[in-house]
């Protein structure tokens, strides 16, 4: 609540100093990311967060030990991937677009159809996924126990003899809740704390069109940019869909995962979003809003990857979306002339750090043979 | 100690009552000639014959039942321990499968029922050291593969789509058409006037008589589907190798034996039982074929007939339920005919062709 209310206070010194631009600052309630919300059951500390970061870049948390969450999460790619679907486990492809972790923790639902609610749940998820790391949860514990660096590492952190699984996912998900964007490296953030300089007059139309004649507020509001609703903007199939096997067998895998009707199963491989989850038809093709944070890497974009660029991007809304099922009221054409796209495009790479969130892959630990006889252990 | 001393008296207790079995019952044990052929649906065994090669069966599309079980050795693999999925590594040997058909027991601890095959391959494909596959990615896959949903749908009726389960059915088909092939041996235990070699004719008379064999390989594969202990050495790389470690923990965790960290020795038939006298026992492998498929033991440790005939007759090793045998090195030799004599050629085998997936909404 603090932090909500120095947004908004920020938000009205931006409005106060900026008095031009700030078409409608108000409704935006824009402001700085606020601290990431720690769930009780798995609390911060140093060395969980460390052991999270070396267990984030370590394969055989995969079914082939060739698989790490930084596979389709690489930093240097805006910690999501370049390819617009996601290549997903070995001999496989996946029908989604990895989407960056960057201040995923301030999801409070994950995957693009909100499938779980908590960062401990996506990677357990994402980790043991046919189509994602196709590990088997006793398998992949078992390896961790058998590298004595994790055996020390997980008794100082959670206490236990063993490293046990559900462990692992909660020093990643701790890990994940440290990748956020920082305010004093985003212009945009500088911009509202006061300095007028953060944003060129470009981005600062852009923002006007932003929270005025283009209406991108409506959904994407708030410190993430996100209003975590989930809408459906009739974003096209992507091309792969119709011509990638591997896409089509991960498509068809998927809808029988989510336990669809065999109508739906045959009728159809149209991904329906929130409504595997929710069973209901009118949630069909909505997707979670995704924040706009960090944007400038994190392309391509949309839940399929479909545009590669943020203009391509603002193309898309301006034609007020494609077609689908459930659309959006929200979107209507838009009518933005070739000044008002770009302008738009510069204020949204201003809602990026200056610099990418980089970090360099650690030295995973080795496993090595234990003793023989189980002398390290309790005895028989 | 005290622990031991309880190990030591059960495995006394089952010598005893093994060796009075076998003295009442060893008129009746004997070697038998192979069954007729299995009667099998041939539409749904060429399904089945595809299947087995098809590496797209497994998590990452690397490995195929053949990876393991290969047709040149039997349809076993040639090395002591097997290598299972990418990324991990096995902490047994791979057993061949000719006339799989005809085992009481599968697995070396002998944890499945052979008279269910389909349900063997079903953990065999989705075991995660094995084929580590889903069954429902899998069988979309194969609607991905025009040529296969074409046999499919011979096997399983036009209208039907590839279905996880009946995937299973069909590499449980194609297992029982392998049999190990007709030899002097088993024309001689039908009774025929056969001109076995001599030292094969004095081995077939050791097995059943000086050298015990038949006490516990006997029937038609020359095994009672039993387990017992034989102290095989355990095979080093399980100790030395991490991901052989792995393997084996983390199968007695997901088998339930009690403080599993601690039991990293293969402890065979004892991870299904929980008995401790079933320690370290192993099921009794099949006979027929051994020419092709060493090395021997449930753990590849012997590398040779030679080398196993001459651990029988040593009694095995540490903790061993057999005894002694005395036998000469003739009559090691003539043992070892006689089970060499008991292998057919190999069948030569056809593999399918591979197939390329079909982007098309047809396979829909």
């Amino acid at each position: 609540m603090r932090h909500l209310a120095t947004g908004w206070a920020a938000m009205l010194l931006a409005a106060a100093v900026f008095p031009a631009v700030a078409a409608d600052p108000v409704a935006g309630g824009f402001g700085p990311l606020p601290p990431v919300s720690v769930p009780a059951d798995n609390p911060m500390s140093a060395a969980k967060v460390e052991l999270g970061r070396l267990l984030f870049w370590d394969t055989r948390l995969s079914g082939n030990a060739s698989t790490s969450c930084a596979s389709c999460h690489a930093p240097q790619t805006g910690w999501g991937e370049l390819e617009p679907l996601s290549r997903g486990y070995p001999g496989t492809r996946h029908w989604r677009n990895a989407q960056t972790i960057l201040n995923a923790a301030h999801y409070s639902r994950l995957f693009w159809d909100g499938a779980v609610d908590s960062l401990e749940q996506q990677a357990q998820s994402a980790a043991e996924g046919a189509v994602a790391g196709n590990g088997d949860a006793a398998m992949m514990e078992m390896r961790l126990r058998l590298v004595p660096e994790y055996v020390t590492r997980f008794r100082e952190v959670f206490g236990t003899e063993w490293p046990r699984i559900h462990h692992a996912w909660q020093a990643i998900a701790a890990f994940q809740r440290t990748l956020v964007s920082d305010p004093k490296k985003v212009p945009f953030d500088r911009w509202l704390a006061g300095d007028a300089g953060a944003l060129n007059a470009a981005a600062q139309r852009g923002y006007a069109l932003f929270v005025g004649k283009a209406g991108c507020v409506q959904c994407h509001g708030g410190p993430l940019l996100s209003d975590q609703g989930f809408h459906a903007l009739g974003v096209p199939r992507h091309a792969w869909a119709d011509s990638d096997p591997l896409v089509q067998i991960t498509a068809r895998w998927q809808k029988l995962q989510r336990g669809v009707s065999a109508v739906q199963y045959k009728g159809s491989d149209d991904d329906l979003g929130l409504a595997y989850l929710t069973r209901n038809p009118a949630d069909a093709g909505r997707f979670r809003t995704p924040s706009l944070r960090e944007l400038r890497y994190t392309a391509p974009y949309m839940h399929n990857g479909a545009f590669a660029t943020l203009r391509e991007v603002v193309d898309f809304f301006d034609r007020g979306g494609g077609e689908g099922p459930n659309k959006a009221p929200q979107l209507r054409p838009l009518g933005l002339g070739a000044t008002e796209k770009k302008d738009l495009v510069a204020f949204l790479e201003s809602l990026s750090m200056d610099q990418p969130l980089l970090l360099a892959p650690p030295r995973v630990p080795r496993s090595k043979p234990l003793a023989d006889g189980g002398n390290d252990a309790r005895p028989r | 100690m005290k622990e031991w001393r309880r190990t030591l008296g059960a495995v006394l207790t089952g010598c005893m009552l093994a060796g009075t079995a076998a003295a009442a019952g060893a008129q009746s044990l004997r070697l038998e000639s192979l069954p007729p052929p299995a009667t099998v649906k041939p539409a749904l065994a060429k399904l089945g014959w595809h299947l087995f090669f098809e590496p797209r069966l497994s998590g990452d599309g690397s490995r195929s039942c053949a990876s393991c079980h290969l047709p040149s050795r039997g349809y076993a693999d040639g090395q002591p321990l097997s290598r299972g999925y990418n990324g991990t590594e096995y902490f047994r040997n791979a057993p061949g499968l000719l006339s799989v058909r005809l085992k009481t027991r599968l697995m070396w601890d002998g944890r499945l029922d052979g008279a269910d095959l389909a349900t063997a391959v079903r953990d065999m494909v989705t075991e995660a050291h094995f084929m580590n596959a889903d069954g429902r990615l899998i069988q979309e896959r194969i609607r991905q593969l025009p040529e296969l949903l074409a046999l499919w749908r011979e096997a399983f009726g036009a209208q039907s789509q590839p279905y996880g389960p009946q995937i299973f059915v069909a590499i449980a088909e194609f297992l029982k058409t392998l049999d190990s092939g007709d030899t002097a041996v088993d024309r001689a235990l039908r009774g025929e006037k056969v001109a076995l070699p001599a030292p094969v004719r004095e081995g077939m008379a050791l097995f059943g008589g000086k050298g015990q064999c038949i006490r516990c390989h006997n029937g038609v594969l020359g095994t009672d589907g039993k387990a017992y202990r034989l102290g095989v050495p355990e095979h080093p790389a399980i100790a030395d190798e991490p991901l052989r470690m792995i393997t084996l923990l983390r199968h007695h965790a997901t088998m339930g034996v009690p403080n599993y960290m601690a039991e990293r020795k293969d402890l065979g038939l004892y991870v299904v039982s929980k008995q401790a006298a079933d320690r370290g026992r192993f099921v009794t492998p099949a006979l027929r074929g051994l020419t092709h498929t060493g090395p021997y033991m449930h753990n590849g440790m012997l590398a040779t007939l030679d080398e196993v005939v001459a651990f029988h007759d040593r009694g095995g090793g540490p903790g061993s339920e057999l005894q002694p045998l005395g036998l000469s090195v003739r009559e090691r030799a003539a043992l070892v005919a006689f089970l060499r004599a008991w292998s057919a050629p190999l069948p030569v085998v056809v593999e399918p062709p591979a197939y390329d997936f079909w982007s098309a909404g047809a396979a829909r």
